[in-house]
C-alpha cells in the first residue's frame, strides 16, 4: 500500500537536493513546506513522498550525504503522524 | 561599438540571459518566503543555479554555493570570516581593492608575494619563504590588470602542506579557467556574476569549504522562530530577499558556459589577445604586458603607450567607438608591483563574443591615434 511521508530537511536548499537525488534515482517527490506543527524551529522544508516503503527513499538520501531529520507520515485527516525509519 | 572591456563587465552576452530574466520577472517570487508556484519556481531557479555552478567548479554540495550581491561582497564574508584583527596575512602583490580594502581595514599585516609578472616558479618560491609566518593566505587567481594567471594550484598545495587558510578571488578565472575547488581545498573563493560567467550586475557566488561569519543578518526564510542566523549554508550567508531576476540571469550564463566548455571559451580568448599583440608589436607604439606563454597570461592585456597618456588613448579609442579601461583598474597594489602606478595602464579584455576582425580592427585604430594619423 502507498503511504505519504514527509522526510524532514535542515533547510530548502537541502530538500531541493533530496529532491534532485531521488530524481535522478527514479522516485517521484516533491519540495514541501513543513506544518508548523512538525517545524519547532519554524519555517522548515521537507520531501514529501509517495512510496509503499520508505527505506530505499532514505537510503538513497542519504548516501548523497544529505542529513535528514524527522519522518512523518501524513494522515488521512492530513495530519502528520512521527515515524520511525 | 568594439567592446574590449569584459574583464570589468561582459557586456556582451547570450541571448539566453535576458530571457531568463524576463521570465523570472514575470513568473518568480522569492525563495523560501512561501509555498505557492511562483515562490517554488524561484526556488527552484535559485537551486539550479547552484547545482550548475556545483558542476562548473567540481564542488560535491551545491549547498556551499552562496550568492552574493558580487565579488566583493564576497570576499568580504570570507574576509571577515577568517582574518582576526592584525592578523599576518599573505597576499599576492596583483590583488584587487577588494581584496585590500578589507584587510586594511582590519589593520591586517601583509606578507606580500611581489614577484615579477608572468614568473610563476618565482611567485611559488618567495611564497613558500613567507607563508610559515602567515596566519592566512588571499589570492587573486588572474590579475584584472595584466591577465597574469597565478599559480593558484601551486599555493593551494602549500596552504595544504603547512595547514594555512586559503582565500581565492577568481573575478577574472570564473568562467574562463577550469577551477577545482574541492580538489584546491580552499576555504573560500569569491566571484561575480557579471564577468566571465556571463550574469547580470548585482550577482555574484561565494564558494565555502565550510561555515563562515554572516555579514549581515536578518530573514532567511528558515529557522524562523531562531534569533540567530541558521547554523548551515546557504542560509547562513543569505540574509534578505534573493536577487532573484539576477540568478535566473546568471544562470542561464552559467549554463553557456557549461555547454561551451571553459577551455573552449579560453581558447578563442586567448586567439584573439595573441593576434592583438601580434599587431600592436608589429611597429612598437606602446610598451605590451604580454607573455606569449599562454599558461601564465588570460585574456587580458594591459599596454602602456609611449608618446601619449593612458587617458587620451582610453578617449581616443571612446571616440572611435572602441570600448576599453584606462587608469589604475581599482588595483594600485598591481601597479605597484609592475611599475606601472604612476602611469596606469589602458586595458583590453577579450570575449567568446569577440572577433578576430575586431581586435585587428582596434590594434589599427590604436596604430593611427599613436602615430598622430
Amino acid at each position: 500500500m502507498m503511504n505519504q511521508y514527509i522526510i524532514m530537511c535542515r533547510s530548502l536548499t537541502y530538500a531541493q537536493r533530496a529532491s534532485r537525488v531521488l530524481e535522478r534515482a527514479g522516485i517521484f517527490s516533491s519540495v514541501t513546506k513543513a506544518p508548523m506543527g512538525v517545524s519547532p524551529e519554524g519555517c522548515t522544508y521537507g520531501v514529501r513522498l509517495r512510496t509503499a516503503e520508505l527505506a530505499g527513499p532514505l537510503e538513497t538520501v542519504r548516501a548523497a550525504g544529505i542529513k535528514t531529520g524527522r519522518i512523518y507520515e501524513i494522515q488521512p485527516d492530513g495530519s502528520a503522524r512521527e515515524v520511525t525509519a | 561599438m568594439i567592446y574590449l572591456d569584459s574583464a570589468a563587465t561582459s557586456l556582451l552576452k547570450p541571448d539566453t540571459v535576458q530571457y531568463a530574466m524576463i521570465n523570472a520577472m514575470n513568473s518568480m517570487a522569492s525563495p523560501g518566503r512561501g509555498s505557492h508556484e511562483a515562490a517554488m519556481r524561484a526556488a527552484e531557479e535559485c537551486y539550479d543555479c547552484r547545482e550548475n555552478l556545483a558542476r562548473l567548479f567540481h564542488m560535491e554540495k551545491p549547498e556551499n554555493v552562496v550568492f552574493t550581491f558580487n565579488a566583493t561582497h564576497g570576499l568580504n564574508i570570507a574576509i571577515d570570516s577568517l582574518v582576526k584583527p592584525g592578523a599576518r596575512v599573505l597576499v599576492s602583490g596583483y590583488e584587487h581593492n577588494s581584496v585590500m580594502r578589507p584587510l586594511y581595514a582590519l589593520k591586517a599585516r601583509l606578507l606580500v608575494v611581489d614577484t615579477p609578472l608572468f614568473r610563476p616558479d618565482d611567485f611559488l618560491e618567495k611564497a613558500e619563504r613567507l607563508l610559515p609566518r602567515a596566519d592566512v593566505v588571499v589570492c587573486n587567481h588572474v590579475s584584472n590588470v595584466f591577465g597574469y594567471i597565478l599559480p593558484v594550484e601551486g599555493l593551494a598545495a602549500l596552504c595544504r602542506k603547512w595547514k594555512k587558510p586559503l582565500i581565492l578571488d577568481v573575478s577574472q578565472s570564473a568562467g574562463v579557467l577550469e577551477l577545482d575547488f574541492d580538489a584546491l581545498g580552499a576555504d573560500f573563493a569569491a566571484m561575480p556574476g557579471h564577468k566571465g560567467l556571463m550574469g547580470p550586475q548585482g550577482t555574484g557566488v561565494l564558494l565555502c569549504k565550510n561555515d563562515a561569519k554572516p555579514l549581515l543578518y536578518g530573514g532567511s526564510g528558515s529557522a524562523s522562530r531562531s534569533r540567530s542566523m541558521p547554523a548551515y549554508l546557504p542560509d547562513r550567508l543569505e540574509a534578505g530577499t534573493h536577487n532573484v531576476t539576477g540568478i535566473a540571469g546568471l544562470n542561464a550564463g552559467v549554463r553557456y558556459v557549461l555547454e561551451k566548455g571553459t577551455q573552449t571559451i579560453r581558447r578563442h580568448e586567448r586567439r584573439l589577445l595573441e593576434s592583438f599583440a601580434r599587431a600592436m608589436t608589429d611597429w612598437g607604439g606602446a610598451r605590451l604586458f604580454y607573455s606569449p606563454d599562454g599558461e601564465v597570461q588570460s585574456s587580458v592585456l594591459s599596454l602602456l603607450p609611449r608618446d601619449m597618456s593612458c587617458e587620451a588613448l582610453g578617449d581616443a579609442l571612446s571616440e572611435r567607438e572602441v570600448a576599453v579601461r584606462t587608469g589604475l583598474h581599482c588595483a594600485p597594489a598591481a601597479h605597484q608591483t609592475a611599475g606601472t602606478l604612476d602611469t596606469g595602464t589602458v586595458r583590453f579584455s577579450f570575449s567568446p563574443f569577440n572577433t578576430e576582425e575586431e581586435v585587428l580592427r582596434c590594434a589599427g585604430i590604436c596604430e593611427k591615434i599613436l602615430k598622430n594619423l
